[in-house]
């Protein structure tokens, strides 16, 4: 427990010392929002799994290290530390961010009509009324401790504005970089996406640690992100980190009439992975997308907790959940529907399906829907078990090999959340290294 | 080809097959009909390898090697072929990827190269022009909302990529319709040669009149009890199945 206090002392200092670099920063209306998360993180702590959003995990393992702080002056991470991060055979913008910190020498920003791109503390004084109409509005962090923390040291990180009517062919790929290779060290980083009216984006995020002996990376990434009247974004989240980097992490979206939301997380490891995910659909016909696949082994902890808010009529949500669990790994699913009063003929559909490939891993699954109108199609269903012993038997009844079965079956089990990803490059990358760990799986 | 002696089943303690004997020679046609529950798929299942079965006695040889000693893929890529009473749907596995991993698994079983991406689709074409099976069908995951009838097809253009030596045709005839019955009939006997053998199990004559049975077999509470000629399947399909219900009860009470 002393431990806990530790580290949210050392971020009470972290804070005081980060307020005071700030300059002429300290007076804006930002900072203030960011004074008052600092009180409310305070007040909240770091959630413990007495915290029902957190019952099935348990982040005092995360908390009980000492982290170095916005390190990255001492960090060296170099081009090829990355190489195997990024995307293959695309031109894309590449924002890569160490340890928080913006890495220009390590991005590629491709300068195009529509985009407006930069780290988010450079908008933070060019950006100021897109930025004060935005931020810390839909990540509400008055209740939820990680947010309040992340909201607090909310100092960098991508900011996209996409001007109304322009498609953008080219991905962006937002890199997070967690080099805890000298010291255990604490990432946050803050991200707003705004999309106009009519226009189209793509995002790529993931996050990636590098460590040494016995040092953990935590990593807390957040994104804020504004869909306007028809606008469409589409949103990848890929981790597949090593076993010693803890992140959590959320995407907050406001989608306005008529906007798509297409959202795909894909989780392969790491050690404790919580991602949060929200919509609200405040706009009539606006439409949202949430797939999800985790597949994970050794210990690893993936805990999805997402959340479709209809507040307005018309409105259509989507979302599928699918695991596939070894050894001693475990999930957590909690897919929460909420349809307020007026959102009458919301269309509001949810599923979470999972394959315990050992008898020591396990799932916690629960949907959660708060219906307050009457007039509304909603359903959820939760499966978990084994492989389906009659198409194993089919298949071998064709000569493939008990292996081959399942391995077949495995793959296109996670298939149908794979062939969500529109972005080519990126499915088919994924494809084949889901392809790859099921035929080790299978044969160790 | 196949000489089953005396073979017991058993599922969940439960006795289902009482003491099977049936040899099938190179190049026969064996059709085994009964009533509902007597045990006829239960038979198909314990021959292609099912693992629910308890093996409770007797013995089968497949072209002189013991069968039931083989796990099922071993048997397909042997050569013996079922085609399923009820073809499981699975979603998201494409028919076309599916039968290459199975045709290259029977292949390499016989010491022969993986085919060539070419030569594959060309046989696919062939034998898809076989059974009368449409591109989009092959296309889509196996058997994914497909039809009764569908299915059925699509067993029987499994077993034309495959090409058994043993064929197990399990009611393949119910969920045809009349022409679709003609064209699969057509197929199977297209497949035939001197060196494959076929069991046909239906309830039918009318399937019979398509693919014609060198013998009929009567299998009732797991045990055969009555076989003939193809003239037996008229007879049943005359009189039903009341004095072959008499007939074994003789037996058993003698
Ligand atoms: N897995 C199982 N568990 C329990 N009983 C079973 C199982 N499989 C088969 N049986 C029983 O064994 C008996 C024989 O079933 P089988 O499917 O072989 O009959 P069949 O002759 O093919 O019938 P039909 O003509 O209806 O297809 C039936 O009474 C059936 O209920
Ligand atoms: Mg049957």
């Amino acid at each position: 427990m002393s431990e806990v206090l530790n580290l949210q002392e050392k971020l009470v200092k972290e804070f005081v010392r980060m307020e005071a670099m700030l300059n002429g920063q300290a007076q804006t209306p930002v900072h203030t929002i960011r004074k008052q998360a600092m009180v409310r993180f305070t007040e909240l702590g770091f959630p413990t799994i007495r915290h029902e959003e957190w019952k099935y995990t348990n982040i005092m393992p995360v908390v009980k290290n000492d982290y170095a702080f916005n390190n990255h002056t001492t960090s060296s991470v170099t081009k090829s530390d990355i190489a195997s991060f990024l995307l293959p055979d695309v031109e894309a913008n590449v924002l890569v961010f160490v340890n928080g910190s913006f890495a220009a020498d390590l991005s590629t920003i491709i300068s195009q009509k529509g985009v407006e791109v930069m780290p988010l503390a450079e908008a933070f004084k060019k950006k100021t009324t897109v930025v004060e109409k935005h931020f810390a509005k839909y990540a509400l962090w008055q209740n939820d401790a990680m947010l309040a923390l992340n909201t607090a040291f909310a100092l960098n990180g991508a900011y996209i504005e996409i001007a109304s009517g322009a498609v953008i062919e080219e991905p962006f790929h937002l890199l997070f970089v967690n080099d805890s290779r000298s010291q255990s060290t604490f990432a946050p980083a803050r991200n707003l996406v705004v999309v106009g009216t009519n226009a189209e984006v793509t995002i790529v995020e993931s996050n990636h640690t590098l460590v040494s002996g016995e040092n953990y990376g935590f990593t807390n990434v957040v994104s804020e992100v504004v869909l306007a009247d028809n606008a469409r974004l589409h949103h990848y989240k890929v981790q597949q980190d090593v076993e010693q980097s803890y992140f959590v992490g959320a995407l907050h979206a406001e989608q306005e009439a008529t906007s798509v939301l297409n959202t795909v997380v894909i989780t392969l490891s790491g050690g404790i992975v919580r991602n949060n995910l929200s919509a609200v659909l405040a706009g009539k016909g606006a439409d949202t997308h949430f797939y999800g696949l985790y597949l994970v082994n050794g210990k690893t902890l993936v805990d999805n907790h997402t959340l479709a808010d209809h507040a307005v009529a018309h409105c259509t949500s989507n979302e599928l959940y699918k695991g596939i669990m070894d050894d001693r790994s475990t999930g957590v699913f909690n897919g929460k529907i909420m349809v307020r009063p007026d959102a009458q003929k919301t269309l509001a559909y949810q599923s979470n399906r999972n394959i315990l490939m050992s008898p020591n891993a396990t799932v916690n699954t629960k949907p959660q829907l708060e219906i307050f109108a009457d007039d509304v199609k909603c359903s959820h269903g939760c499966t978990s078990g084994q492989l389906d012993d009659e198409s194993v038997f089919y298949l071998r009844a064709r000569g493939l090999d008990k292996e081959q079965a399942r391995a077949l079956l495995l793959y296109a089990f996670a298939g149908e959340i794979t062939e969500k990803i529109q972005l080519g490059t990126l499915r088919e990358r994924l494809e084949s290294i889901i392809a790859e760990r099921l035929h080790q799986e299978l044969v160790s | 080809m196949l000489t089953i002696t005396n073979l017991q089943a058993s599922v969940e303690g439960k006795e289902i097959l009482k003491g099977i004997n049936l040899t099938i020679g190179k190049g026969e046609i064996h059709a085994i009909m009964g009533p509902n529950g007597s045990g006829k798929s239960t038979l198909a299942s314990v021959l292609a390898g099912r693992e629910d079965y308890e093996i409770t006695g007797g013995t089968v040889v497949f072209q002189g090697e013991d069968l039931l000693e083989m796990s099922p893929e071993a048997r397909a890529r042997e050569g013996v072929f079922l085609a399923f009473q009820y073809p499981v749907e699975i979603p998201g596995v494409s028919n076309t990827n599916f039968l290459k991993a199975a045709v290259n698994e029977v292949r390499k079983h016989r010491g022969l190269a993986p085919m060539e991406p070419k030569a594959f689709l060309n046989m696919m074409r062939e034998k898809m022009a076989l059974v009368e099976m449409d591109q989009a069908m092959v296309s889509r995951s196996v058997n994914e909302g497909f039809s009764g009838g569908e299915k059925k097809r699509n067993e029987i253009f499994q077993m034309a990529m495959l090409e058994p030596k043993l064929s197990i045709l399990d009611e393949t005839d119910s969920g045809l319709d009349i022409d679709a019955l003609k064209i699969v009939a057509n197929g199977v006997n297209k497949l035939r040669s001197k060196e494959t053998s076929t069991i046909v199990i239906t309830h039918y004559q009318r399937l019979l009149d398509y693919i014609v049975p060198d013998f009929v077999h009567v299998l009732y509470k797991g045990r055969i009890v009555k076989s003939g000629g193809k003239d037996l399947a008229l007879e049943l399909e005359a009189k039903g199945y009341d004095w072959i219900k008499e007939l074994a009860q003789e037996e058993v009470t003698a």
